[in-house]
């Protein structure tokens, strides 16, 4: 009874849903518009909505233009993944730690944590190119997932401390009681029981280095055969023109594998986020 | 939270705690001290000289930052910034409160839609700031065009060619990227609340109004909190946005320090002034993070929460 | 495994080097974002020549290429040779980040006036001139004449503005396009109208600030009249922009270079006129060059200079100003080429003519300076926010501040 609505109430929640999605997602109609006219009608004025040389060709000759486009789509992935990953061994302990024990400079130290997120890698360039030109690992994958890592492990710890900060301190010490060893405990009693926490911040880091990869991968990295997608899209801009409606065509393309798979993962994601409670 | 001490002789020795928390946090700050302590140290160093892209420099002491406390734009720069992270998270948070209260109402559809939020969170900003390029285009763009349709204006209007509209117009593009993430949080947080409060409410014929604000509300504080906390360092910080959309301009309107310290650093190549900048963001920061964090306890209190 | 490879790495560049011929990587970094034809073909015939030498090119787009260029050698690891605008050789040359060209005399007495001004520092050169273009007005007919006035090229300022508000007026186009937004090539478009005030920005023997002048003032008053009849929300648009919208017909007329015939629509009817003169001086333009330069430091500094020196051969010149329609960078006639392009071709001479008469692009350490000095007092003007006077003393200021 409490969850009805007035048919009035109904049509209201649809008419501000949909403004709000019309707001979210108003750059990716401009970007398909864009891909699916020929470049000499992209420039004209006044907007039109539709034109009769609307075509898919773009997103044909996107291969030629750039073809090392599916390697880019790859390394994307890859290197989010990899990052993820990456990111999760650093985090998991870490984040156990600050959730379950005591000891000297816990807060402080956490503190710290937090500080790196508090400037980007923007402006740590120069330095940052000579710490790793020095680890002799320009200009290779670990180029851009070695920055990645670095700065996502904040942000990581900070979710994964308040959902592993949820679960009853009472099945620890139930395991301790019965001789079992901190790690012992750590991977077998605690981790299960985190997974849903343990997926979001999964999610929340991936997308964090899917979405900020593109800094560290121009200044980086010279190869062009580690390149991730926004990086390649570069290459679309010319000596004296860019191939827009290509390279939104590849934009779109490109980012396509990742939506699908959140299109999946998603009812995981709020569900995580539910149960981990997010009451911190 | 203490593991039981009094435990009896026969029990197998244990690391100790202290010691065991260290080696569980140890990687992870090495790690941090490699790749951003380490060049942040760099940094500080940098900013006490006037490094500039030759080889040679020389200590200049605190030059560079009394530079920067006489320096008048520098303090409108400063000015800017603040107010373009107050602007953009209070956006963000109020759009995802309706967002979050939108998705959680029980209506058919709710799975798709929550789905269709997803899509700016997901995309590399760089993408996403391509997309807003060309819909404030004045002259090809959606946007302008759309306006002109409807009779808003009667000419083509360049959102990111005047100083109003393109630091406005940043702000749009900057809590687009931020609201899906803070929508999906709360959502998730109100989901987390408990019926029964809110039918005891129900029962003593609350308007939902009231249940929103009286229940809704107090319960997720500490998330709102937290993701203010999150938010605004992210939104102070907030380079590629800007830097693809107007690199500052026009005439500075969109320069906030991240912005200023990146082109003075890159553009410009002053390392030591770049880096003196970058150190008194860091300062600023780390400043408005105590005072939060000591607003964050107070409100804590207020709340009766934790 | 990287201990390995670094080892093996050692290995074999000790083992090279006993040999004569020594196993190299250039790396050559293109700013523009795209390997042109005739470049791809030089270093194809470069390799070939060098057996054990491979050249790693890479296109970077003119706003972030510059900017990396100089973060690779402030970091230490400089590129072995790259291809940029020669506004940076200054800052590059007296950073000692780069050696100075090794030009033959048969080149250098081959190069049209001008050219080797761009890329000379106290009497030493420093890049090898590249590519080069002059500028000059294209004027879309169909509009002119729609506004009724008849298609001809307008001699003075005056008569540009009213060719332009006559399209404004009685027309759906605007009358002319103006670049203003934070972009090189906004300085450039401003130069090209104070060369044709007899301006001049830094004087070339004593190397004193001259831009707070009258000259500049003018152009800078023309440049608040043109505004009321220019395109929507100037400081937006960059040169490369404005050609789109003169493709479209939404401007009647703007500077470009003589690659502009062949990116113009087919169907505008246009003439191409030397910039108007002002009330100083007469038709001027701005010569602009790319070059190579040299990186300090690489290890490969003398395969560098064979390269660059191949790739400024007159043949090859001649094929990347053939297939980019640049202005000839040689006097290709002197060069034993008959029948150049632009012999004989009205279209050619009007770019031609300007070599003799324009002006360069002033040659400073902080050239990002002299550029926002410049986009400043345009943004200035274009958003209302001063007085012609006001900032053309401001711009001087700070263009003293960056020399």
């Amino acid at each position: 009874m409490m969850d009805r609505y007035s048919i009035w109430q109904i049509i209201g929640i649809y008419v501000a849903m949909a403004a709000f999605l019309i707001f979210l997602l108003l750059p990716f109609f401009e970007m398909f518009m864009a891909s699916l006219r020929p470049l000499e009608h992209l420039f004209r004025s006044p907007y039109q909505f539709w034109s009769d040389d609307f075509s898919f060709k773009a997103y044909q000759d996107m291969w030629n233009t750039v073809p090392l486009l599916g390697r880019y789509i790859f390394n994307s992935i890859f290197i989010s993944t990899a990052v993820t990953l990456i990111t999760l061994i650093f985090v998991i302990p870490a984040s156990y730690a600050y959730a379950r024990l005591d000891f000297p400079f816990k807060n402080i130290s956490l503190s710290i944590f937090l500080g790196v997120n508090m400037f980007t890698g923007a402006v740590l360039l120069i330095p940052l190119y000579r710490v790793m030109a020095t680890m002799g690992i320009l200009n290779t994958y670990w180029a851009m997932i070695v920055p990645g890592v670095a700065f996502l492990i904040p942000t990581g710890i900070w979710l994964l401390r308040s959902y592993l900060e949820k679960i009853p301190v009472e099945l620890e010490e139930a395991a301790f009681m019965d001789g079992a060893s901190r790690i012992y405990t750590l991977r077998r009693v605690v981790l299960p029981l985190a997974l849903p926490g343990l997926l979001v911040v999964s999610i929340a880091v991936f997308i964090g280095a899917y979405a900020q990869q593109f800094l560290f991968a121009i200044t980086f990295n010279q190869t062009r055969e580690y390149q991730p997608l926004p990086a390649g899209l570069f290459e679309f801009i010319g000596y004296q023109s860019v191939t827009w409606n290509e390279m939104m065509a590849a934009a779109l393309t490109g980012v396509l594998p990742v939506m699908i798979i959140f299109l999946f993962l998603q009812k995981y994601l709020v569900a995580g986020l539910t149960a981990g409670a997010v009451k911190e | 939270m203490k593991a039981p001490t009094n435990a009896p002789q026969t029990r197998p020795k244990r690391l100790s705690e202290s010691a065991f928390a260290w080696l569980l946090i140890a990687p992870a700050m090495l790690f941090i001290a490699i790749i951003v302590a380490w060049p942040l140290a760099e940094t500080f160093r940098l900013s006490f000289t006037d490094t500039r892209i030759g080889p040679n420099f020389s200590y200049v002491g605190m030059e560079n930052y009394q530079d920067l406390a006489e320096s008048r734009k520098f303090k409108q720069t400063v000015w800017r910034t603040f107010y373009w992270m107050f602007l953009s998270v209070g956006l963000k948070l109020v759009l995802g409160l309706i967002g979050a209260t939108l998705l959680n109402a029980a209506i058919p559809g709710r799975a798709l839609f929550r789905i269709l939020v997803l899509p700016p969170w997901v995309i590399p900003i760089a993408i996403g700031m391509i997309g807003w390029l060309w819909l404030y285009n004045g002259a090809f763009g959606l946007l302008s065009g759309v306006m002109q349709y409807v009779g808003i204006v009667d000419k083509s209007f360049e959102f990111l060619a005047y100083k109003q509209s393109a630091f406005y117009s940043a702000v749009v593009a900057d809590v687009w990227v931020g609201v899906p993430m803070v929508t999906l949080f709360f959502l998730a947080a109100m989901q987390g609340v408990s019926r029964d409060l809110y039918e005891a409410a129900w029962v003593d014929g609350a308007s939902r109004w009231y249940r929103f604000h009286r229940i809704t509300i107090p319960q997720i504080m500490p998330v709102i909190v937290s993701m203010s906390l999150l938010s605004a360092i992210f939104t102070f910080n907030s380079f590629e946005i800007i830097w693809i959309l107007t690199e500052g301009g026009p005439r500075s309107a969109t320069t906030t320090m991240i912005i200023d310290s990146y082109k003075t650093a890159f553009s410009s190549r002053k390392f030591g002034e770049g880096a003196a900048r970058t150190i008194v963001i860091v300062c600023l920061l780390g400043l408005f993070s105590v005072a939060y964090l000591w607003l964050l306890n107070k409100v804590s209190k207020h709340y009766g929460t934790k | 495994m990287r201990y390995l490879k670094t080892l093996t790495l050692g290995a074999v560049m000790v083992a090279g080097s006993t040999l004569s011929i020594q196993a190299s990587e250039l790396h050559f970094i293109m700013c523009g974002g795209e390997i042109r034809d005739a470049d791809q073909t030089v270093v194809d015939a470069f390799t070939a020549a060098n057996p054990g030498v491979t050249v790693n090119i890479e296109a970077v787009p003119w706003g972030t290429c510059q900017d990396k260029s100089l973060t690779l050698a402030s970091a230490g690891d400089p590129p072995s040779i790259a291809y940029m605008g020669s506004r940076t050789l200054r800052q590059l040359a007296n950073n000692d980040l780069i050696v100075p060209a090794q030009i033959s005399d048969e080149t250098r007495g081959a190069y049209q006036p001008g050219i080797l001004n761009t890329v000379t520092v106290e009497g030493t050169e420093w890049g090898y001139p590249r590519a080069f273009s002059t500028k000059a007005l294209f004027i879309n007919c169909g509009l002119v004449e729609q506004a009724g006035l008849q298609c001809v090229a307008p001699r003075t300022w005056d008569g540009m503005y009213n060719m332009a508000k006559a399209i404004n007026d009685n027309t759906d186009a605007a009358g002319v396009g103006i670049a203003g937004k934070d972009f090189d090539n906004t300085m450039h478009q401003f130069l090209n109208y104070l060369y044709s005030n007899g301006g001049v920005v830094i004087d070339p023997v004593t190397g004193e600030n001259k831009l707070n002048s009258s000259n500049t003032r003018e152009t800078l008053a023309l440049y608040e009249k043109l505004i009321s009849v220019a395109q929507e929300g100037p400081t937006a648009w960059e040169r490369s922009q404005l050609k789109d919208l003169y493709n479209d017909g939404k401007i009647g007329m703007y500077i470009d270079g003589p690659w502009g015939r062949g990116q113009h629509n087919a169907n505008i009817k246009e003439i191409t006129v030397p910039v108007p003169a002002g009330p100083q001086g007469g038709n001027g333009t701005l010569l602009i060059t790319d070059s190579i330069a040299v990186f300090k430091g690489s290890g490969h500094e003398e395969l560098a200079h064979k390269l660059a020196g191949m790739l400024t051969t007159g043949e090859s010149q001649y094929a990347l100003d053939t297939e980019w329609g640049l202005t000839p960078i040689f006097d290709y006639a002197k060069l034993g080429f008959e029948n150049p392009y632009y012999e004989g071709d009205d279209y050619w001479q009007v770019f031609v003519r300007g070599i003799g008469i324009g002006g360069p692009e002033p040659l400073v350490e902080e050239f990002k300076g002299l550029q926002s000095a410049f986009t400043n007092m345009i943004q200035g003007i274009i958003l209302g926010e001063g007085s012609v006077d006001e900032l053309v003393e401001i711009a001087a200021q700070e263009l003293d501040d960056a020399l």
